[in-house]
């Protein structure tokens, strides 16, 4: 009863942080992807590129492009429009605009394993098969399953010119190529030089940097632990060493098919699913 | 600060509308449709499979398979576990277990008309086809559970193929009734015999639901206080459109979401130039 109370008073003066109840704004733009998938990296990026005279941070990120699962139903309100907001949220039909970024859930999952050890959801030996069957199915993780998000994703905006999808690899391959798209997208300017600056100043080194002097005071990593980074390898591939055999066909029974169509090779295509989402493979005819 | 104070009494009673914000218990089972898709149908046919002899009306439905829409949450708290609830919501990852009720679009948006109107969100002179392009441009209340492509897309790519999801065609449940209701049965445990499925089948018959909603409109929680006029019950057939659908409308449909309603099965009046062609590169995407 306190507890409902306490609630209900957090609940009439703002102060309980929405997450997908987020009041949306018609121009609203949304970073959205699977935790573990590069949105905070895409988040310096972006912040980057769209306040280049500010020096951003792990201090200001919050405000700058900020988590409707960090800040107040209140502060979220008194923010400067248009805003630019990070989400995981699976489909939700009231973002209109949205930059989605996807990763190879194969390394989707070792990075979310190592989150939770950081997080102390699971101890330093769970063993990785067990995560791994943990992660299909999705129960307990409250953005759905890497399929059920992703493909919520797709399924209804692939195609759309208010959608515009990154792959975490592509970034990775030539960041400034994938910002250009992005600027494009904001109707930011895109000039080689604001671009450039952007990605210097969000590589995996400076995020390291800026980590160690202020993961204490960021609330995503404050409470976590500190032997266990939250910015990680920055890498692709890396599911090559740290996954089964096992596991990675039991990843790609699983999601096979939306797998190929992002382009992620399958070790075991044989054995991917191939009655579902054929219409994933095609958008809307334009 | 006013919808504050609304809200939060409101939570204190439990008066509020469950809808998205259901809670929901791990045997709860969902019936998810976009709405004009025949949910209701489904809801009378299987509450007769399971509640057999016991008639099922406007009156009592809302009782055995509840409408997390229309319903409060202090009345979905008081259902019985394991509940089979209605809704219309596009893919929430919370629903364990759903039957997902599909028509097509073309047909649900001449329905979604005729309700319009009965619910008067517009006038009988609104232009048909003004409408159909609201429809397919998220402009009508009909939004707030996304766009047809939207609810049916997100649904169908994150569950499809999965064991606790069963999908099935409002044109093959009124096409093979029998076939498809007893899959339907399968799905909710129910040993599906001739006389059960044909005892629930008559007892859900349009001209036996137009007689209940006759009867009991002017109380049941969807109809009360819309326009008497226009039935709920519509005309309860398939291809409707094939006639009454403009062309021009029927193609920004198909413009908008042809390759889900081909790959759904339902047959496109324009060629769709990507609906067969080889699965592009991500780039592409």
């Amino acid at each position: 009863m306190i507890q409902k109370l306490k609630a209900g008073a957090r609940l009439a003066l703002g102060l309980h942080k929405p997450g997908r109840n987020l009041q949306v704004w018609p121009d609203d733009t949304f970073l959205v992807s699977y935790p573990k998938s590069g949105n905070t990296w895409t988040r310096f990026l972006v912040a980057n590129l769209v306040y280049p005279g500010t020096t951003v941070d792990f201090s200001n990120i919050p405000i700058l492009v900020p988590d409707p699962e960090g800040l107040s139903k209140r502060q979220l309100a008194r923010l400067p429009r248009p805003r630019i907001l990070k989400s995981h949220q699976y489909f939700d039909p009231r973002y209109k605009r949205v930059i989605y970024v996807v990763r190879d859930p194969r390394d989707v999952a070792v990075s979310q394993y190592h989150f939770r050890r950081k997080r102390r959801v699971i101890a330093d030996d769970y063993p990785m098969d067990k995560f791994v069957a943990d992660f299909i199915v999705g129960d307990g993780f409250p953005y759905g399953s890497w399929g059920e998000n992703v493909g919520s994703w797709l399924a209804t905006r692939q195609n759309r010119p208010d959608f515009l999808l990154l792959r975490y690899e592509d970034i990775l391959e030539d960041a400034t190529r994938e910002l250009a798209k992005v600027a494009a997208f904001l109707n930011v300017p895109a000039d080689p030089e604001r671009l450039r600056n952007a990605v210097n100043r969000s590589t995996a080194d400076e995020m390291r940097k800026m980590e160690k002097a202020q993961s204490m005071g960021w609330s995503t990593t404050k409470e976590t632990r500190q032997d266990i980074p939250f910015v990680r390898a920055a890498k692709a591939g890396g599911w090559r060493d740290s996954l089964s055999d096992e596991s990675v066909a039991h990843l790609e029974a699983a999601w096979g098919r939306l797998m190929s169509c992002l382009g992620y090779e399958l070790r075991f295509p044989e054995r991917a699913n191939s009655d579902a989402g054929e219409f994933l493979l095609t958008g809307p005819v334009r | 600060m006013k919808y504050g104070i609304t809200r939060v009494v409101k939570y204190f009673l439990g008066t509020d509308i469950a809808g998205r914000q259901i809670a929901v218990r791990p045997d709860d089972t969902f019936i998810v449709s976009y709405p004009r898709s025949g949910n209701t149908w489904t809801r009378f046919l299987l509450a007769n499979l399971l509640y057999a002899g016991k008639p099922v009306t406007f009156a009592n439905i809302e009782e055995l398979i509840p409408d997390a829409e229309a319903q409060s949450s202090l009345h979905m708290k008081r259902v019985p576990s394991p509940r089979i609830i209605k809704s219309h919501q596009y893919f929430d990852h919370r629903y364990p277990r759903v039957l997902y009720i599909v028509r097509d679009p073309r047909d649900v948006v001449l329905s979604y008309y005729d309700f319009s109107r009965k619910y008067r969100q517009i006038t009988d002179d609104y232009p048909l086809e003004r409408y159909v392009h609201d429809f397919v441009n998220a402009k009508l209340s009909s939004a707030s559970w996304g766009t047809w492509r939207e609810n049916v897309g997100s649904w169908l790519a994150a569950r499809d193929g999965r064991p606790d999801f069963l999908l099935v065609r409002y044109e093959d449940l009124k096409g093979q009734t029998e076939s498809e209701l007893a899959r339907v049965a399968t799905f909710f445990g129910v040993d599906p015999t001739p006389a059960l499925l044909r005892g629930a089948i008559e007892q859900s018959s349009a001209e036996r639901m137009r007689e209940l909603e006759k009867k009991e409109g002017a109380d049941w929680v969807t109809t009360k206080g819309k326009r008497a006029d226009i039935p709920f019950i519509g005309n309860a057939s398939s291809g409707n459109w094939k006639s009454k659908l403009p062309a021009a409308a029927a193609a920004e449909i198909e413009t908008a979401w042809g390759p889900l309603i081909a790959s759904l099965g339902y047959e496109l009046t324009q060629p769709s130039e990507l609906t067969s062609a080889e699965p592009e590169p991500a780039t592409h995407l």
